[in-house]
């Protein structure tokens, strides 16, 4: 047996060799993820606290920071190769926070055809990027990024304003228009119907940002301004009185059946946090698997987990962060809990081991490939046991 | 509140086996946690994929009450539905069960629930607690708000036995020692008089199975 020891990949590394020390990344680091060493004034990584959000991929004037996930380069080639599929030159960049696909963007900014570009984080894009899709003959960019309070590495949103301030102006000097750049920003809040309320106060228990209340008749109240669209209320509340804004159930359901109309046997689907695990650009699985993204695992709903199995899935995988890297209020944990009860209602009713939670943290990419890969492995091994069915 | 655990789904399976439609009724009453339209649709698609396995085709309506232990209400709410159901599957505790039962006497109503107590939830930790037997004689006035009939393993009316190790029952070394907690608490409330307070035996006559409104 190989003794031998590998280092894990990692998400994100600061090149020593290229790196100026200027501290540009340290300065915008939301998570404390980078730290300048006293004596001798290296900058320092340190991956366990990074979340990859790439703000500082895309603020590094010395290109000293590497990341494996939408770096300049691979967004260039799927710029280009995308530029043909869809023929088009009109670019959408979304946060992935935004919405789970791309159905909203005929009404928010009234264009049919156009490059589609979904992200965590539209903070991680660059000026480069921007300047290049524009050399590329990209004459529209229209950006939907979160409220600049709500985004969910803190910065990023932020930042994305600051740029699209800033590359307009210049655009504009230069001759490209007054608003190359569009922005519109969405933050996800939670829909209540108080006809449907049954005031029992679940949501008032599980909101981690007491945003709703229970205080006086009338069913259950919101306070939207404190929503951070978690989605934990839509998943427990008994009365299916509430739903969360662009990830209501119907749209994830025909998102569901959408998947695996195209699917292959063994179905494997993935229901997979938008922070823990950041899919490729394109040709993401096999045909066999696809993948739900979900604002945060809290918003992982049992009727979708059944939906998938009723509807011939033979595995569903759960991906939520470690939980401490939640990026909301133990959204994971709840997850993890909602998805264990679940497995032991199906262990009862003879439908065992389909269903599978994992935590993955997106710093280390290897692991939601080794937790998918064991997981198909196990699915297959259940299905051809029982003959393919 | 009533607390209810939902019965292993084996048993439930059983239970509507011989029966094609079922109508599974919610309660959005007093359950803990509530058993309303969503534990009724998760229940309806579990037994589906559940019967698929047991090569069973049940098909199933879904619907909540707004309290099932009312017999004008659930009649009102669930009438309307029943045309073709050959069994109601209960999400009630055992009061709504035999309510609904009642109102559709030719209809086999079913539990899916197993009911244990009328108790609290501890909102910290998500455990449901019994805190009322429904003695029909209330004594939570001289015992600081705590009941020693449904929290003292013993019931005695006079404590503590002097049994408790670590403010812990000798009976079950998992739960509280209901004298000590009241111990503490009359005592917060500078009332420690009412414990030497002697209490008779309790009137087993007073506890009524039937009253009028």
């Amino acid at each position: 047996m190989s003794q031998e020891v590998t280092e894990q990949r990692v998400a994100v590394k600061l090149n020593e060799e290229h790196c100026s020390r200027c501290s540009i990344c340290r300065s915008l680091c939301p998570f404390e993820a980078i730290t300048k060493d006293a004596k001798t004034k290296k900058v320092l990584l340190e991956i366990e606290k990074c979340q990859v959000c790439g703000i500082c991929y895309s603020a590094c004037p010395a290109k000293a920071i590497d990341t494996i996930y939408y770096d300049c380069a691979s967004l260039i080639n799927y710029l280009e190769k995308a530029k043909r599929k869809y023929d088009s030159d009109t670019l959408v960049i979304m946060c992935k926070g935004s919405a789970p696909d791309f159905l909203g963007v005929e009404r928010l900014f009234g264009v049919s055809k156009f490059i589609p570009l979904s992200v965590p984080c539209v903070g991680r894009i660059s000026e480069e990027l921007f300047l290049k899709a524009i050399t590329m003959g990209i004459k529209e960019i229209y950006i939907l990024a979160c409220g600049e309070d709500y985004c969910r590495f803190d910065r990023g949103s932020p930042i994305t304003g600051r740029r699209v301030l800033a590359l307009n102006q210049l655009l504009e000097q230069l001759g490209y228009g007054k608003e190359a750049i569009t922005l519109k920003r969405n933050s996800l809040k939670v829909k209540a119907d108080t006809d449907l309320c049954i005031s029992c106060g679940n949501c008032a228990f599980y909101c981690p940002y007491d945003a709703a209340k229970l205080d006086s008749p009338g069913g259950a109240k919101f306070d939207l301004d404190s929503c951070r669209g978690c989605g934990l209320c839509v998943a427990m509340c008994p009365a299916i009185a509430l739903d969360l804004e662009n990830w209501e159930r119907e749209r994830i359901s025909t998102l569901l059946s959408k998947l695996l109309s195209e699917m292959k046997p063994p179905k494997i689907l993935v229901f997979r946090c938008q922070w823990a695990v950041f899919p490729p650009l394109d040709g993401e699985f096999s045909p066999n698997i696809r993948a739900i993204d979900l604002p945060c695992a809290a918003r992982v709903d049992t009727f979708h987990l059944l939906e998938a199995f009723q509807k011939g899935v033979d595995g569903v995988l759960v991906a939520a962060c470690p939980e401490d890297d939640c990026k909301l209020e133990k959204g994971s944990w709840w997850a993890q809990h909602l998805v264990a009860k679940l497995r032991e209602s199906l262990s009862q009713i003879g439908f065992p081991d389909r269903l599978h939670f994992c935590s993955v943290a997106v710093r280390y990419p290897e692991d939601f490939d080794r937790e998918l890969r064991q997981f198909s492995q196990r699915i297959e091994a259940i299905c051809s046991k029982k003959g393919g069915k | 509140m009533i607390v209810t655990a939902q019965k292993p789904l084996d048993e439930v399976l059983d239970s509507i086996s011989p029966y094609g439609k079922v109508l599974i009724a919610g309660c959005d009453g007093c359950t803990q946690p509530p058993r309303g339209l969503r534990e009724a649709r998760t229940l309806s698609q579990l037994l589906e994929l559940g019967g698929r396995l047991r090569d069973r085709n049940f098909a199933f309506k879904v619907a909540t009450v707004v309290k099932q232990c009312d017999s004008f209400l659930t009649a009102s709410a669930l009438k309307p539905l029943m045309d073709d159901v050959d069994a109601v599957l209960s999400l009630a505790c055992g009061v709504g069960v035999q309510t609904v039962a009642d109102l559709f006497p030719d209809l086999p109503v079913l539990p899916a629930q197993n009911t244990h107590f009328m108790g609290a939830e501890d909102r910290e930790g998500g455990i449901l607690e019994e805190n009322c037997v429904g003695c029909g004689d209330c004594l939570l006035v001289l015992t600081g708000g705590i009941c020693p009939v449904t929290r003292c393993a013993k019931g005695l009316l006079n404590g503590a036995c002097g049994g408790a190790r670590n403010g812990k029952c000798e009976m079950n070394p998992a739960k509280d020692c209901a004298w000590e907690l009241i111990f503490q608490r009359l005592a917060k409330q500078d009332k420690l008089d009412l414990i030497k307070e002697f209490r008779p035996p309790r009137n087993y006559q007073l506890k009524a199975w039937r009253l009028t409104p």
